[in-house]
């Protein structure tokens, strides 16, 4: 654990440094953030015309009427309720999109400023290398999307009606935030680390971790066509399959890191 | 009188898919011995060290290791974005040492580099680099120091610096393997040299291979003419070569025989104003043993691959 430790201080150190690695996560939250403001508060706004009175969103309002956490709000909130708990799927993409970048570069990197080897010539373990390469990148991914959050409560406090943003700490959305989202950036950072540490370019790393946004983007199409209505039981059974998937992942990455290989041929 | 090996490795091979990076390497290191490993590009170097430092397996063979390793690889291989200490203390910690802050500042000291240990690695030059790296190389205090090319592309001033650390790892008894190209380094530092390309060609103290390739020769140099004192030490000594106000001279062996030559030639009225003995170059010797002889030794002829053989079998210099 000390050498993990020690290893993951130096990835959030390098991050430090350069926090223009980020910008890609700033900008994902920033929009995972204002898109739903713009629909469900600043489009009604100006033109006048209130969601309840939208045939668009009848249905949604006939399904969400009946959830606990909307039953209490009137149907203007419930709706605007809807879309920013559908929105949250959105700010889960955004540790994802952050942390990818650096993942990708994490075995990649190391090997192109010749610091591999070195290290490889310490104690450390290939687990406890890779266990902090992975955690370099999401642990900045969770306090960003933790950041998100709470401006996101923020803004709905100030600009939502009264009421709806009680339903942003019921199970379900907390459960999307905290435990779906950090499971499948872990997902998606694993699956970035493994490829860095089979290709020599850090691009085709990022390319097949972002894969991870397909899933995600089938359940916000989902719910955004009713189709699926992510509850709470439903979150627990995706990040159950998640946190499986990642220790599956991890096995696969140390497998994968073959320290000679890498060593050796890459140039 | 044997010495306890700090390291052995015996009968090394690495195959890379069908060739052979090193083939059947054997050698020893003595605790306090500065041991070289001379090759051209491609000869293997990297790949024994590699090797020997546990970082890739041999196809076939053993390595023993008596204590810890610290390896310095051939790039310093510094995170650029953080600071000397910061770089310092994460393999302080990943070494697990008790107190990582003490090593650090004892390292930064060591090194002379304490004045620099806010700056970022990127903005140090490529000597300070090194001497960072060397920090980080000897920060778990190991027993056995492999250093790949420590001098490559350092100005003479930190190639000296680090010429004069080597030495100082020998005075701590610690057993030091360098891979270099630099002869002029070796010929100041290594107690031992071995030649590699891929196989060992060569394996003994830098005079035995000069005394072997090359023969001893001392030269006498004299106030007068030097013709006439030639026959003064024949016949005792057979092969002695005039130029000018010089006598060169082969001899088995150069501390036992210069003194009966400068007492000879005394005797029979010469001034003599220096004696030296007159080594080649290890350049030469190093240039000898790769050169199309040597080049057959591969196949197994050449009778210089017996001196990896008695090399083997030398008590420590």
């Amino acid at each position: 654990m000390n050498r993990i430790a020690a290893l993951l201080g130096k990835e959030l150190a390098d991050l430090r440094s350069n926090p223009a690695v980020f910008v890609p996560a700033i900008i994902t939250g920033a929009i995972s953030i204002v898109m739903p403001f713009v629909i469900a508060v600043a489009v009604p706004y100006f033109s006048g015309e209130r969601l309840a009175d939208s045939s668009d969103f009848r249905i949604a309002l006939e399904i969400y009427r009946d959830q606990p956490a909307t039953r209490s709000l009137d149907p203007e909130g419930a709706i605007q309720a809807m879309i920013f708990q559908q929105f949250l799927i959105l700010l889960v993409l955004t540790p994802v999109a952050g942390a990818m970048s650096v993942a990708a570069y994490a075995v990649v990197g190391e090997k192109q400023a010749r610091t591999l080897e070195p290290l490889l010539s310490t104690p450390i373990t290939t687990f406890e290398l890779l266990a902090a390469k992975v955690l370099g990148a999401l642990v900045p991914g969770i306090v960003l999307v933790t950041v998100c959050f709470a401006l996101y409560v923020g803004g709905v406090t100030l600009f939502a009606h009264p009421g709806v943003y009680r339903t942003l700490f019921y199970p379900r959305a907390l459960l999307t935030i905290f435990l779906l989202g950090p499971l499948a950036s872990l997902a998606a950072l694993q699956m970035a680390v493994c490829v860095s540490s089979r290709v020599n370019d850090a691009r085709s790393a990022q390319q097949i971790g972002a894969l991870i946004i397909l899933p995600i983007s089938v359940l916000l199409i989902a719910e955004f066509t009713n189709n699926l209505q992510l509850t709470s039981r439903l979150v627990l059974l995706i990040s159950s399959g998640l946190a499986a998937l990642n220790i599956a992942l991890m096995a696969v990455g140390i497998r994968l890191f073959d320290r000679e290989s890498i060593l050796t041929r890459w140039k | 009188m044997p010495f306890q090996p700090a390291l052995v490795a015996s009968h090394l091979t690495r195959r890379f898919d069908t060739r052979v990076a090193v083939d059947d390497v054997s050698l020893e290191l003595a605790p306090g011995e500065i041991f070289a490993l001379l090759g051209p590009n491609g000869a293997g170097k990297t790949t024994t060290l590699r090797m020997l430092a546990g970082l890739i397996r041999p196809s076939s063979g053993t390595v023993h290791v008596e204590g810890r390793i610290g390896f310095l690889t051939e790039a310093p291989g510094l995170w650029d974005r953080l600071t000397v200490e910061r770089n310092l203390m994460v393999y302080a910690r990943l070494h697990g040492l008790d107190d990582p802050a003490r090593a650090v500042d004892e390292a930064l000291d060591l090194f002379d580099i304490g004045s620099r240990k806010r700056d970022r690695a990127a903005q140090l030059s490529k000597g300070l680099k090194q001497r960072v790296a060397l920090a980080r190389t000897l920060l778990h205090r190991p027993d056995i120091v492999l250093l790949d090319e420590p001098t490559s592309g350092l100005d003479p001033e930190s190639a000296r610096d680090v010429r004069e650390l080597i030495l100082r790892l020998r005075s701590e008894r610690r057993a030091v393997l360098i891979s270099t190209h630099n002869l002029d380094e070796v010929q100041r530092v290594a107690d031992r040299v071995a030649v590699l390309r891929a196989r060992l060609i060569a394996l003994d103290t830098p005079a035995a291979l000069r005394a072997r390739l090359f023969g001893s020769r001392v030269r006498v140099r004299l106030a007068r003419a030097a013709a006439p004192f030639a026959d003064v030490l024949k016949p005792a000594l057979t092969d002695v070569q005039v130029e000018d106000r010089t006598l060169s001279i082969a001899v088995s062996d150069v501390e036992t025989a210069a003194p009966g030559i400068v007492r000879a030639l005394v005797q029979a009225g010469a001034d003599v104003v220096s004696v030296v003995a007159d080594e080649a170059p290890l350049e030469e010797v190093y240039l000898r043993l790769l050169g199309p002889a040597s080049r057959s030794a591969r196949s197994g002829q050449d009778p210089s691959t017996r001196f990896a053989r008695s090399g083997q079998d030398q008590e420590k210099p």
